[in-house]
């Protein structure tokens, strides 16, 4: 199994780049998509350091905000103005205008500005856990006809593209980005999102040793650390993670879940 | 499953089987059991305490703690992991320079905590193993399970990278919290002059 390199890019809201008219957008809505076992390359890591990926379930989509508002009704601890300090900022579901109440229109857009615990406690009671770092990046190398997108014509240009544009006033549904290899949709251009493990992104001064690869972390890490230099989607993702701290609420980071294989 | 590679695997899996509940079978009930702090104890637990969070830990003697059990007392610690080679003693040594600085009267009202961020490895009996080659008499320490463990991680702030050979890189923080749990003031890495983290525990214990 070659090396993937780390995936690609992703990031900001941007809209849409292939809508295809008159398809159903979002026809699996609710269900997940079964990703075979893998092996995911971090992007800053020791000589051949590898991942191996058990095969995982994750969501087709984006948690969206219908979907969370049902969450918010079922515990209401995690609606807008209930949740506890300890667990979200301020800003927290800040585009909502209630408890549960938001712009319909907005209904099958992404959820975003929720923190790291509020997404791991939304897909703990789906029966579900956020994906990892390597299950989240191997998704992502996907691209629109095989799992290894940096080998597919257009690939690159096309998420340096969606990573270029604006961020649009309100976000798209989800659905209508870009549906890749494994049929997932929206893991470029719709908004980033939170994962397990988010936390493991250390920046330098953080980690404990000289020992650590880490040490070389952004300034000059892309030029030889890094896996794939080219993938500059993947350094600005790990640059968010590692500024991003559990209870932050962020206006372009949402989440989705995932689900062990072996545990349907 | 090739056992030395990865523990991003094992850390997947165990998430995954902890994040479900493994004591409760019932993934509603974890839900519901999750932050609903019906039973409160007497002691004040604001919209900010850690003791919001009622993970089960427990500590070297092998007694089962929350968090929460540690209220009522100024909290000074730090998560570490006992099989480190390098920087977690170093942490140590940190917080016991303080704890050498306080007065008896002082080092009485204080609670000296460390949570382990390898609750695989750190055991009652390593834990407590620990505590007597450092001399740490009068401290806590204590485990939970994974999942717990990254909860209280992201609470304080903690970032942890598991590493291949078993151990972890992780942010060095010497972290004190109020008696009501609340974490007031955080001492970024290692050897550090400890003057100012000594200033606010005193204020707290002023106040």
């Amino acid at each position: 199994m070659q090396v993937l390199k780390t995936g690609i890019i992703a990031l900001s809201l941007t809209l849409i780049c292939v809508r295809l008219s008159g398809q159903p957008a979002v026809d699996v809505k609710g269900e997940m998509a079964l990703i075979p076992s893998g092996i995911y390359v971090p992007m800053y890591s020791s000589e051949n350091e590898t991942v191996p990926v058990n095969a995982f379930y994750i969501d087709r989509v984006p948690v969206t905000n219908n979907d969370f508002r049902k969450f918010a009704e079922e515990y209401p601890e995690w609606g807008k103005e209930n949740v506890k300090k300890l667990f979200a900022d301020q800003g927290y579901l800040k585009h909502w205008t209630g408890n549960s109440q938001f712009d319909l229109s907005l209904a099958q857009s992404p959820v975003v500005n929720v923190s790291w615990f509020a997404a791991q406690k939304y897909c703990e009671c789906q029966g579900k856990r956020l994906p990892t770092i390597a299950e989240w990046e191997m998704v992502a190398e996907a691209g629109l006809t095989r799992p290894d997108g940096q080998n597919e014509a257009g690939f690159n240009r096309m998420i340096l593209d969606l990573a270029s544009k604006p961020n649009p006033t309100i976000l798209p549904d989800v659905g209508t980005t870009l549906q890749n290899y494994y049929g997932v949709w929206d893991m470029h251009g719709l908004v980033w999102e939170w994962i397990y493990d988010f936390n493991s992104a250390l920046t330098t001064g953080e980690s404990r040793g000289s020992s650590s690869p880490d040490n070389a972390l952004f300034c000059g890490g892309g030029s030889f650390q890094a896996k794939d230099v080219n993938n500059y989607a993947a350094f600005l993702r790990f640059a968010l993670r590692s500024s991003l701290k559990a209870k932050y609420t962020v206006p372009n980071v949402g989440f989705r879940c995932a689900k062990d294989a072996a545990n349907p | 499953m090739k056992t030395s590679k990865f523990f991003l695997l094992t850390f997947a899996v165990f998430v995954f089987v902890l994040t479900s509940c493994s004591k409760k079978t019932e993934k509603g009930d974890c839900c519901k059991t999750g932050h609903n702090s019906t039973e409160e104890k007497t002691l004040e637990i604001s919209d900010e305490s850690v003791f919001l969070l009622e993970s089960q830990w427990e500590n070297q003697k092998n007694e089962q703690k929350k968090l929460s059990d540690y209220g009522g007392k100024v909290i000074v610690g730090a998560m570490i992991f006992t099989n480190c080679p390098s920087a977690c003693p170093r942490i140590v040594a940190d917080l016991k320079i303080i704890e050498s600085t306080l007065s008896e009267d002082e080092r009485a009202r204080i609670q000296f905590l460390l949570i382990s961020m390898d609750p695989e490895r750190d055991n009652p009996a390593q834990m407590s193993r620990f505590a007597s080659d450092h001399r740490l008499n009068r401290w806590e320490i204590i485990r939970s399970d994974k999942s717990a463990t990254m909860e209280i991680a992201n609470v304080l702030g903690v970032r942890v990278k598991p590493l291949k050979e078993g151990g972890f890189d992780h942010s060095n923080i010497i972290q004190l919290l109020n008696a009501q749990g609340e974490i007031v003031f955080q001492q970024q890495g290692l050897n550090v002059d400890p003057v100012a983290t000594l200033k606010e525990i005193r204020k707290l214990l002023n106040s």
